[in-house]
């Protein structure tokens, strides 16, 4: 297999670093794994007899390594069939899912398989990617992209085929679990929080994005698709964030033994707001961490807790690079 | 469904036999039996059940068996099974809203308000609802508190 890396920033760049650890391990399930191309918005990097990964962790911008072809673009190592792999994880838009939606269409139209923490393409086009992936036999793996490392899609593919998922609840979006987690323990305002989070680097200096819930409604949209077999868009996701969430709302929750946290929820409708969460609930989680609570027909339920962001994030891209490997090979033999 | 049944029996061999008879001939499944024995009254002895009937006919079946039979009923109604939910809601609503609200069987069971300093109002109700209406309350709440521009904290 030959990998392409689309976008060059954090999870680019922690992608090319856990892969110096890895490429042994990679290379047993697939002898003929490299790294032939990285690209970032501004050009490329390629080579088909394959990069040096150890040269590629070194760098922290694609234009210092030799060779760099600026106004290049991915597009291009895509159409020439230079690939047979993408990671495409370039930032999430989820105006247009540009530009990953471009890669991502273009790679799976040419039978080129794809691996995305990038939540754009897949909030505004699942249907659409996934029957091209189907029509052209190939894999479209995201695990990455709902609560980072907690591998949700890989447990319900391969573990729970057999079972039903009828309702699904989660907190799906790390940054307003850590304002929240701080309003319950140090008892304070949600601005101090926020500000608290902004200077950790947990939070965006514009947070709308985390605290109004858009995020964890995309985490929304792409679980109830690719779980629950729904048609949902972001649109149909009933949305309160968590600005309105005073001290003493979550005093008076906590004198009660609850718990105020961000919930994703998907039954008949499809949800983000805050909810109670008992305290002894397998929910609920504090700090950054996030959880998925899913009820099923036969297992019952079954809670996962885990990191959703940051470099542990990898974790998910690595893991489904081996699905596609594991399941190429398996093909060959 | 489940219903609690309160028999009065003749202190007599096989009187309890003979009554529950007829409630397994109607369909019914005896979940629970406390037969008092110990606390005759005029030579009757109180036999409390809890049983389990396909549906309201078949409940009605066997008390029409057991009056047929002669066997005093001292008490039978259904068993309404009652759960305890707790809400927040943020900013000034109007409770006597909520209080009035339609729902059958809800009750406010318990409140608290919040001393305010900067912020809106916030208020913690726990609320008693039969368990088949909690979804109905749910929506109430929602539409209340949508109309009063307040946040509604339900539980997951």
């Amino acid at each position: 297999m030959r990998l392409l890396i689309i976008g060059f920033g954090f999870i680019g760049k922690e992608l090319v670093k856990a892969l110096r650890g890895k490429i042994r391990l990679l290379r047993e399930i697939d002898r003929d794994f490299m790294v032939v191309g990285a690209a970032d918005s501004k050009g490329y990097i390629f080579d088909a007899g394959g990069l040096d990964v150890d040269g590629l962790s070194a760098i922290n911008r694609l234009s210092e390594h030799q060779g760099y072809r600026a106004g290049g673009s991915a597009s291009e190592l895509i159409n020439e069939d230079l690939c047979n792999v993408i990671v495409e994880a370039t930032p999430t838009n989820i105006k247009d899912g540009e530009p990953g939606l471009t890669h991502i269409r273009l790679a799976l139209s040419r039978g080129i398989h794809v691996v995305t923490p990038n939540k754009g393409p897949l909030v505004l086009a699942f249907r659409e990617l996934t029957s091209i992936a189907e029509r052209n036999s190939c894999d479209l793996l995201y695990e990455g992209t709902v609560a980072g490392a907690i591998p949700i899609f890989s447990l319900a593919r391969e573990c729970l085929r057999g079972d039903k998922i009828i309702r699904l609840s989660g907190i799906l979006n790390g940054t307003t679990n850590y304002i929240l987690s701080r309003m319950f323990f140090e008892e304070t305002s949600f601005d101090i929080a926020l500000k608290e989070a902004q200077e950790k680097g947990i939070a965006e200096r514009d947070p709308s994005y985390d605290v109004d819930g858009v995020d964890a409604a995309c985490k929304v949209v792409i679980l109830a698709n690719a779980l629950m077999k729904r048609n949902a868009k972001i649109g149909d996701v009933e949305r309160v964030g968590i600005r309105g969430v005073t001290q003493e709302a979550i005093s008076l929750a906590k004198k009660a033994n609850y718990a105020i946290k961000l919930i994703g929820t998907i039954d008949r409708r499809l949800e983000v707001a805050p909810k109670l969460v008992p305290i002894n609930h397998p929910l609920c989680v504090h700090g950054t961490l996030n959880a998925i609570h899913i009820e099923m027909d036969l297992a019952g339920e079954i809670t996962l807790v885990g990191y959703g962001a940051g470099k542990e994030t990898v974790s998910a891209v690595l893991n489904d690079l081996i699905t596609v490997l594991k399941r190429r090979s398996k093909q060959k033999h | 469904m489940k219903f609690d049944l309160t028999l009065a029996l003749a202190d007599k061999p096989g009187q309890l036999l003979r009554a529950l008879e007829p409630i397994a001939k109607s369909g019914g499944n005896i979940i629970s039996i406390i037969h008092e024995r110990d606390k005759p009254a005029e030579g009757y002895v109180p036999v409390s059940l809890v049983v389990d009937f396909p549906s309201r006919q078949n409940f009605r079946d066997a008390i029409n068996s057991l009056k047929n039979l002669g066997v005093a009923i001292i008490r039978s109604e259904e068993v309404v099974e009652k759960v305890r939910l707790t809400f927040i809601l943020i900013g000034g609503v109007d409770l006597r809203k909520i209080i009035e609200s339609r729902v059958e069987g809800m009750r406010v069971i318990g409140f608290e308000a919040s001393t305010p300093k900067l912020n809106e109002v916030s208020v913690r109700m726990d609320i008693e609802v039969q368990a088949d209406m909690v979804g109905e309350v749910v929506e109430e709440l929602r539409k209340i508190s949508k109309e009063q521009n307040a946040i509604l904290i339900s539980p997951i």
